[in-house]
């Protein structure tokens, strides 16, 4: 076949869709943390990026500021890079942008009612304010579906060569 | 219905082709369907034409010709022939049936009919009215082409082939609609767009079955894309043929309608709507800079007023810094029917001043800053900054490039502001969310509406971030699934 010649049909290598996915993972937590920091400095929420990442171990008076913030936003990103490599290697043949949106929400229980022991300066669950419980959400949800709709669609992508 | 049309074939009889044509296209009815007997060696020849869509000086060089027939050929078995021969021009078919010849005879060709013979030749003398090429009002460029698309199918073709001369560029020609029988080209280049999307295209138009298409482009839009409620622009439009041509290179697929200046560009993602032919003439670093300009704007016109109308419902919100934020002194009316209110006038000025003629519109503009705006503030009826707000988010939409894009944006900024106002924090974040959501989920042809957002491809986000110089550009964007990835050989 002739056709296999064309550049669309080549099989694109696994290393360079996870390369992929490694990167959609830091630039989705680096994206995502830092609109929440934004809702945090507006008061959106009371939970900011750096309140669980730094001031749970470090209660000094940068940790709170701008550069407290920034450190944490690239842990984040850090972070975020290994939870894109669990969604690659269990959900990326989802097919929809539900699983995605899911993976978000889950994380964020994860995140808020189980590890919140590990976070003393994150309040507990019943304790947060309907606003702060909206707006981490709706982020969570967001982070989901930018981390988990990427990482499916492009090894959907991959192997069927079109748009699914 | 298609299948069901009866195809009666040409009669050898000129006389029951001519009643044909009286009761059906009614000769002699309809003023503008002309019809001139001639005889040739003999023959009656008629010749029918569309007064009006056919340039009558090659028509009467024809006509000379097929009389001079009679003083300089002398065989009477070959009329046929020696007709063809004399019909000197390179346009001309012989077909079979009386519908063929119908359709070609509206569509403004000659059709002559010789009596003995079934069959008829058609001769392409078209001249359609139109304007010629002007820069098109809404996509104008400080340096460049100003040529721009018309009316007239012919002339788009040409105007993209002026662009495009490889022979690879495809044309393919439809007809649709019962009763309009509208053209419509498929334009793309063979060996770099998508088969499937092509054949996708095809297979859209082919089904549509209606009798005309008299908004043309926009008919083919709601068949192809099947919008629904959605209100965002899931095709994007160009009267520019470089824009055009840019995206043929890109491996898009371009669908031009006969009697539209507007090309259809599929398929087509958000992004594409915040883009401008301008940031393409100027240096990267002045494109790059206009085009942040432009996404400040357009993300100004969505959430810039239901932000606003948190922080002066809520101020307990903001911080220590930004405290001088909101009015100082409540007004009459609540702060969010103030910027309902305000939005709508805009919306008024913006419909009355589409077709309201130039001189007029000049007053117009005066009436609505001066009486309106100052005098609504001192009245009490609005608050200056609901002023100062309102008028950047309408300069935001106004600088969204693509009309559709600013108007579906305003329609979801309007819904923001309510569920704001009725749910405060809750109700703006969730708002915003599901705005990003729905976008997300939009397809337009089978195609990721916020890609490369969402799902995320990082080199094509940094191409819509940054203008890249065009040396610089070497592969061509994924999402249109290009058979050949390389833009320089």
């Amino acid at each position: 076949m002739e056709n296999e010649m064309l550049e669309q049909n080549k099989q694109e290598k696994p290393v360079s869709l996870l390369t992929k996915a490694l990167l959609t993972g830091f630039v989705g937590g680096v994206l995502w943390s830092m609109l929440g920091a934004l809702a945090a400095y507006f008061n959106f929420t009371s939970v900011s990026p750096a309140s669980f990442i730094l001031r749970s171990w470090l209660q000094t008076g940068w940790s709170d500021s701008w550069l407290g913030q920034l450190i944490s936003i690239f842990v984040i990103g850090v972070i975020s890079v290994l939870l894109a490599i669990v969604y690659y290697g269990l959900f990326r043949k989802m097919k929809s942008i539900w699983p995605s949106a899911i993976f978000g929400v889950g994380l964020w229980f994860i995140v808020y009612f189980l590890l919140q022991p590990i976070f003393p300066n994150v309040p507990q669950m019943a304790e947060l304010s309907m606003d702060t419980v909206v707006t981490t959400i709706c982020l969570f949800l967001l982070y989901g579906i930018f981390v988990g709709y990427s990482i499916s669609y492009d090894y959907l992508d991959s192997v069927t060569k079109k748009n699914v | 219905m298609k299948n069901k049309k009866n195809q009666s074939p040409i009669s050898p009889k000129i006389k029951i082709n001519e009643n044909y044509m009286k009761e059906k296209i009614g000769v002699g009815t309809s003023f503008d369907v002309g019809f001139r007997d001639v005889t040739i060696l003999k023959k009656t020849a008629h010749l029918y034409y569309l007064t009006g869509l056919c340039d009558s000086s090659i028509i009467v060089e024809l006509l000379k010709k097929l009389v001079e027939i009679n003083d300089n050929e002398s065989n009477l078995r070959k009329v046929a022939e020696i007709v063809e021969n004399r019909l000197v021009h390179q346009q001309v078919t012989r077909v079979k049936t009386m519908d063929e010849a119908v359709d070609q005879l509206l569509s403004g060709l000659i059709v002559l009919f010789i009596d003995g013979e079934d069959e008829a030749f058609v001769v392409d003398v078209r001249s359609y009215p139109g304007r010629s090429p002007q820069e098109p009002d809404t996509e104008k460029v400080v340096r460049g082409a100003r040529d721009g698309y018309t009316e007239n199918i012919i002339q788009n073709t040409a105007l993209t082939r002026r662009r495009v001369r490889d022979e690879r560029l495809r044309h393919e020609i439809v007809q649709v609609g019962e009763r309009s029988k509208t053209d419509i080209c498929i334009s793309y280049i063979k060996d770099i767009a998508d088969e499937g999307l092509v054949k996708k295209i095809k297979d859209e138009i082919n089904k549509i079955d209606i009798d005309g298409l008299s908004m043309a482009d926009k008919t083919i839009e709601e068949y192809l894309v099947k919008q629904g409620f959605n209100p965002f622009p899931l095709v994007r439009y160009t009267e520019r043929p470089d824009v055009s041509a840019n995206h043929l290179f890109e491996g898009h697929v371009l669908i031009m309608v006969d009697t539209s200046p507007s090309m259809i560009i599929t398929p087509t993602t958000y992004f594409h709507h915040v883009q401008h032919a301008e940031e393409y003439r100027q240096a990267p670093v002045i494109g790059t800079f206009i085009r942040w300009v432009r996404f400040l704007g357009i993300f100004a016109s969505v959430f810039l007023l239901p932000f606003w109308l948190l922080l002066v419902l809520e101020p307990s919100l903001l911080p220590k810094d930004l405290t001088f934020i909101g009015p100082n002194e409540t007004g009459n009316i609540p702060i969010v029917i103030q910027i309902i209110m305000a939005d709508i006038g805009i919306e008024f000025l913006r419909m009355a001043a589409i077709h309201t003629p130039t001189p007029l519109s000049t007053a117009m503009g005066l009436i609505a800053a001066v009486l309106i705006g100052q005098i609504a503030i001192d009245v009490g009826l609005f608050s200056a900054e609901v002023i100062l707000y309102v008028a950047i988010s309408a300069i935001g939409s106004f600088a969204t490039p693509s009309y559709e894009l600013s108007v579906a944006n305003k329609i979801s900024r309007i819904l923001l502001l309510i569920i704001t106002s009725i749910f405060g924090v809750p109700g703006f974040v969730i708002g915003s969310t599901l705005y990003i959501l729905l976008l997300a989920m939009t397809r337009s042809l089978n195609t990721p509406y916020l890609w490369p957002f969402i799902p995320f491809n990082i080199k094509a986000i940094v191409h819509i971030l940054i203008r890249v110089s065009v040396p610089m550009t070497k592969n061509r964007p994924s999402i249109v699934h290009p058979k050949n990835n390389y833009k320089q050989p």
